[in-house]
């Protein structure tokens, strides 16, 4: 059984948000308009967080961080976001009864949460991936729809699910190519062995959540010439 | 139809709010519906836009409703919670008192559980909890708790309440029907006594554990979090005492302003007073002691996310808040409380309001700005409410006291047979009690038999 | 007027009945509730010992409430019939 993990190279990471807009496209997140972006209600399933200090500023772009121990699937009362058996943090729009509890434990705030009816159906979205209605919480879901798709494919081609057929819109746009996806059960996988290095680190490790989204830091070259 | 008691008409007074209804009542009604109907407005803009109509957003997606659910669940500790440990303890002054307690709590409990269905995205999607409700989640944890103390609580108000009714049904010539239903046959029987009284001493020992256990449970809605400022093991314990303190005050509060519209001063005296405002120092004193206790741990410890959010309180954004909750629930109570031989009642309520507006702001003190400073470098959050949770807040607020303007126009709000039983039952009861401390008397030697066995 | 008394009266009986049939109702509902979200967490594997443990607490304090209110109303409606 895979298990679907993210390496992100912040050595390369140079905050062009290109993966950013490539989520919102592929995944159908709303633009909620400045009036309401003013309110603090962007939606960003993934997000380039700046950590400005003395010596540098870093851009860390969080998607959902997929955790092994989530916080938020613990507190949900009704089922409507849970881990996978393949570790991806699932986010059921049918289910949710929009109490943002799950908003509330995250410790990444990763989650979303539709205060308005920030758009409808229409032509021009992606049909793989639901519209949202108002009231519900929403997060990266790892473009799961993606995967479905890749699955669909190689058993229509009679073969095994190859790496490199499933990889989500913001590893796949990145221009410097710093965010890597695979499968981290895999050994021989490019996620598996970066994950191993010892550049890698989790966000806020010592919580305990075991995020499959791993952090490489920084080289001493970054940023200088 | 109409037959008078003679043993009852010592109590006439206490019938008066249901035979007499003036235009205070009427006036009264009005304001009340007036703010309910604003709260209604209010929640019907936020049901048919969502709850982007609020001042919520990333990162503080809870605001003034989980306030105000954690402030009414917590006045509900009032009434039954207090009522029973009177009961228990055999406390006889707590006779005009347990009656306009009990009624606080069924009511606010139906107003903080409200809460919550108007702080879902989704309330038509309520009954997800019910089919698919997940034990795992503090939330259903609240729901099974605050099932068993509506209950537990409606039935602890209903009980005391039967003899009464049968009183209404024997005197009053209205609502016969409704009257002489509830009563269950009542006829004050001996055999009918001793059922009612062994079902009332259950369910105040029932009622204890279960209403401890209502607040730990809304704490834990935060505790079982790993938010800083929120993932504190002292919560539990700190919002049961938090929800007795609130819930005092609100007694103080509904005491005051009954005696004073009824014209009970004969059954609430400054005795009253006096004692529920020293039960009030007393709880003001030990949740100065669990605030104390929680603040030097997290300043002590000096974790830089703990840190943020103590700075954030002390000096920061919520200094308001913050001091004004502790001058309200501190300085306030202890400056009205510790003396009250003269003007008992009215320091008691000056302490009580400060209380009731000190705990509602020690809740928001709470949730807001743990959510305000999220660990990563989240853009900070800053909530301002709009008028649809001011309207949402007085609404519930509104309709909590209509409903309990409601039940003293229906049924007696001081338990007319309890006071009958004191003046009774009661005076000799304790004579007795107290003959038992005292220490036994034995008979004395006679000086003879001492001197024979002398020699 | 005595047919009159005796009409009203039966319509309270049953009133009261029906108040008492409610109570049970209710609190069974409750309990039968609780007993769902066990079947469910375990068929779904969902941390069962949550609604185990929660529900070893829940359903005797629910029992409880119910023995309570049926004893009081059994008592009060079997014997007192006249009013």
């Amino acid at each position: 059984m895979a298990l679907w993990g993210m390496v992100i190279d912040l050595d390369r990471c140079t905050g062009c948000q290109a993966c950013v807009m490539a989520c919102k496209a592929e995944n159908n997140v709303p633009a909620v308009g400045a009036k309401e972006a003013n309110r603090g209600r962007t939606i960003s399933w993934m997000h380039v967080l700046v950590e400005e200090s003395e010596e540098r500023t870093r851009f860390l772009p969080r998607p959902c961080l997929q955790c092994d121990d989530p916080p938020c699937t613990r507190v949900c009362p009704v089922y409507a976001t849970y881990r996978n058996p393949e570790g991806i943090v699932a986010q059921i729009y049918a289910r949710c009864i929009g109490c943002r509890f799950c908003m509330a434990a995250c410790p990444y705030n990763a989650k979303y949460f539709n205060w308005l009816r920030y758009q409808q159906a229409a032509p021009g979205q992606n049909p793989d991936v639901s519209v949202r209605p108002k009231g519900v919480v929403e997060k990266c879901t790892f473009c799961h729809h993606r995967l479905q798709r890749a699955r669909d494919r190689a058993r229509g081609e009679g073969r095994e699910l190859a790496p490199g057929d499933y990889v989500p819109a913001c590893a796949e746009t990145c221009p410097t190519r710093a965010i890597a996806f695979g499968d981290l059960s895999d050994s021989g996988s490019e996620v598996a062995r970066l994950a191993k290095s010892p550049r890698a680190f989790r966000l806020n490790a010592e919580l305990g959540t075991k995020p499959k989204v791993i952090y490489l830091s920084e080289t001493e070259a970054h940023g200088r010439v | 139809m109409a037959v008078s008691d003679p043993t009852v008409e010592r109590d006439a007074a206490l019938f008066a709010p249901i035979e007499r209804t003036g235009w205070g009542f009427y006036l009264t009604v009005g304001v009340l519906g007036l703010a309910v109907l604003w709260g209604a407005a209010a929640y019907w803009t936020q049901f048919d836009q969502g709850l982007g109509v609020t001042g919520l957003h990333q990162p503080v997606s809870w605001g003034f409703y989980v306030t105000n659910f954690v402030f009414f669940i917590g006045i509900s500790h009032a009434g039954t919670l207090i009522s029973a440990i009177l009961r228990l303890s055999k406390a006889e002054w707590r006779r005009p008192i347990t009656r306009m307690a009990e009624v606080i709590t069924v009511m606010v409990l139906f107003i903080g559980a409200g809460q919550i269905l108007v702080d879902l995205g989704r309330p038509d999607r309520l009954l997800n909890v019910i089919r698919y409700g997940r034990y795992q989640s503090p939330l259903l944890w609240d729901a099974t708790s605050i099932s068993a103390y509506l209950t537990a609580s409606t039935f602890y108000l209903y009980l005391p309440l039967i003899p009464d009714l049968a009183i209404l049904r024997d005197r009053l010539g209205k609502r016969r029907f409704l009257y002489a239903v509830l009563a269950m046959g009542w006829t004050g029987t001996e055999r009918q006594h001793k059922i009612l009284n062994r079902a009332i001493a259950t369910m105040a020992v029932l009622v204890i554990p279960i209403a401890v256990s209502v607040h730990t449970v809304v704490s834990f809605v935060f505790s079982m979090t790993i938010q800083p400022g929120w993932h504190s093991t002292i919560f539990g314990p700190y919002f049961v005492v938090g929800a007795i303190f609130s819930g005092i005050a609100a007694i103080i509060v509904a005491m005051a302003i009954i005696r004073r519209i009824y014209h009970f001063e004969a059954y609430l005296k400054p005795i009253h007073f006096r004692y529920l405002g020293q039960l009030l120092l007393v709880m003001t004193l030990l949740w100065f002691y669990f605030t104390f206790a929680e603040y030097l741990t997290a300043y002590y410890g000096n974790e830089p996310e703990e840190m943020k959010i103590f700075w954030a309180k002390f000096t920061g954004r919520f200094w308001p808040i913050f001091w004004a909750m502790l001058v309200l629930n501190v300085v306030v109570p202890i400056a009205c409380l510790v003396r009250l031989r003269h003007h008992a009642i009215g320091k008691t309520v000056v302490a009580s309001v400060a209380v009731v507006i000190g705990m509602w702001l020690e809740r928001l003190n709470i949730i807001v700005p743990t959510l305000s400073n999220p660990r990563l470098p989240f853009p900070e959050g800053q909530y301002w409410p709009t008028w649809v949770e001011w309207g949402e807040t007085a609404g519930s607020l509104g309709l909590f006291i209509l409903l309990y303007v409601l039940f003293v126009k229906l049924f007696p709000i001081i338990s007319i047979w309890e006071i009958k039983e004191g003046r009774e039952v009661g005076l000799k009861e304790v004579e007795e009690r107290l003959r038992t401390y005292l220490p036994d008397e034995t008979e004395p030697e006679p000086a003879r038999d001492r001197a024979k066995v002398l020699t | 007027m005595s047919d009159e008394r005796s009409a009203f009266d039966r319509k309270v009986r049953a009133a009261q009945w029906g108040v008492a049939a409610l109570a049970v109702v209710f609190i069974g509902g409750i309990v039968t509730w609780i007993a769902h979200l066990i079947r469910t967490a375990w068929r779904l594997g969902d941390v069962p010992s949550a609604s185990i443990g929660i529900s070893l607490v829940a359903i005797p304090v629910f029992l409880v409430l119910l023995g309570v209110i049926v004893s009081v109303f059994w008592g009060l409606l079997r014997d007192g019939g006249n009013r």
